[in-house]
């Protein structure tokens, strides 16, 4: 990207007040990954840019390059997600989503399927859909997207195929022979039930049926590999959540 | 350009007000030198003043020069009206339309997970004593009309919708001297859903 104006198709993931009357806006872009921008005036109520960089937009954007982050000059808003507004609960889901990929992916690079992820899961989330599963299903389908997928096959020491459990430190299964410490114990079905959320487009969540107990342990493995693996330390929107 | 201390120090004060630049703040520090010592000491005095005196109100949120603010204290208030707002400067606002006469609640913030602030941060326990004990009858929640003020709202209408007789959402909508075509349409149907008779 080094023309002065550009447009990307991109998606709202945080917003911050810049100045007086400014917002900086984070967005990631089909095309153009993920960066910051500055929506001139967006705070004012006359603006015409306010709705279409406000949070969980997805839009056309136009920027022109600025001497530190690109301006946008334009908008075009595609789907606004609505119900994220006004139902507390959808509104801390969608942010979770967010923050996650803001943490998770780094910078300008294309990233079509990040935010074909992000926003088929904004769209699950609108409708009806056990929320806790969606965001597991997401979590890992993300971190997969990102290159950093938790090794959920077969020992990740020794290849062996009967495992023990979870090992955060070696971001995978361990059989019983290699197991460490920080081995985390985890059911046949919660294994079957994260490699079929790893594999299957995420629509498909809808189809699957998890206990609460599959739920809770697929919690704590992906947390606990988030912590030990990505150092994503907090993730602050979480807290939020009615999981 | 090498600068004398004592005035490169001012223009770096001056700096760090919101919207003040490099140029603005030397326009700012060659109005000072401008100045009578005088007016340079009743300038700085009103500022430490300001600062000294005002605090937040202990009811309500707003700024005050003693426990409780001006509109807490004063018995000519409908006190069966409460406006719910972000920040205490959005009080000075409404005061200046001068059709508000209720008692008002200021947040101080905006529910935003990404920040940490959640009902707790924002004390909307105190919010809903409130409402409970003074038998508010309307509740006009005034937060800004983006996705943390709406989500804000829905959730205070989510606490209050057993103990208020109502809780209303201000209308937004189209700003004044601005030409349909040129609306959005989030705005456009707002201005619809807040449309009166004339
Ligand atoms: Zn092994
Ligand atoms: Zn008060």
């Amino acid at each position: 990207m080094t023309q002065r104006i550009f447009k990307a198709e991109g998606l709202v993931l945080r917003t911050r007040i810049l100045g007086e009357a400014d917002r900086l806006v984070t967005l990631i872009t089909w095309e153009e990954g993920k960066f910051e921008a500055v929506a001139r005036g967006a705070r004012k109520t006359k603006s015409k840019l306010a709705a279409g960089v406000d949070l969980f937009t997805h839009g056309w954007f136009t920027f022109h390059r600025g001497r530190t982050w690109p301006i946008i000059t334009g908008q075009d808003t595609i789907e606004r997600f609505p119900r994220f507004r006004d139902t507390p609960d959808l509104y801390a889901y969608g942010l979770y989503l967010a923050e996650l990929t803001d943490r998770l992916v780094s910078g300008e690079e294309k990233c079509v399927e990040i935010c074909q992820l992000l926003l088929e899961g904004w769209k699950l989330l609108d409708g009806d859909v056990d929320r806790t599963l969606l965001c597991r299903g997401f979590e890992l389908k993300l971190t997969a997207s990102a290159g950093y997928s938790p090794h959920l096959h077969s020992c990740v020491n020794c290849g062996a195929e009967s495992t023990a459990g979870f090992s955060p430190s070696q971001g995978g299964l361990l059989c019983s022979r290699c197991q460490r410490a920080d081995l985390i114990k985890v059911k046949p079905g919660t294994l079957a039930l994260a490699r079929r959320l790893i594999e299957a487009p995420l629509s498909q969540i809808k189809m699957l049926r998890a206990t609460d107990w599959q739920k809770k342990e697929l919690s704590s493995i992906i947390m606990a590999f988030f912590a030990y693996q990505l150092d994503l330390g907090e993730i602050k929107s979480r807290r939020f959540l009615k999981d | 350009m090498a600068y004398p201390v004592s005035l490169k120090k001012l223009v770096d004060v001056l700096c760090r007000f919101p919207g003040i630049g490099q140029k603005t703040a030397q326009r700012l520090a060659f109005y000072l030198l401008g100045c009578s010592r005088e007016d340079v000491i009743a300038i700085a005095r009103a500022m430490v003043e300001a600062k000294d005196r005002l605090t937040f109100c202990v009811i309500c949120g707003s700024l005050a020069e003693a426990e409780s603010c001006s509109y807490c204290s004063d018995p000519g208030r409908d006190q069966s009206l409460l406006c719910v707002v972000q920040e205490p400067r959005d009080v000075l606002v409404l005061e200046r339309t001068g059709q508000y006469r209720g008692l008002y609640h200021v947040l101080h913030g905006a529910l935003s997970p990404l920040d940490g602030i959640g009902p707790e941060e924002l004390k909307l326990d105190q919010l809903v004593r409130r409402v409970e004990d003074k038998n508010v009858g309307e509740v006009i929640v005034a937060t800004n009309p983006n996705v943390e003020g709406d989500a804000t709202a829905a959730y205070i209408a989510m606490l209050l919708k057993p103990l208020a007789s109502r809780v209303t959402r201000i209308a937004f909508g189209l700003p004044v001297g601005g030409d349909i075509e040129y609306a959005d349409d989030l705005t456009l149907s707002r201005s619809l859903e807040g449309r009166r008779e004339i």
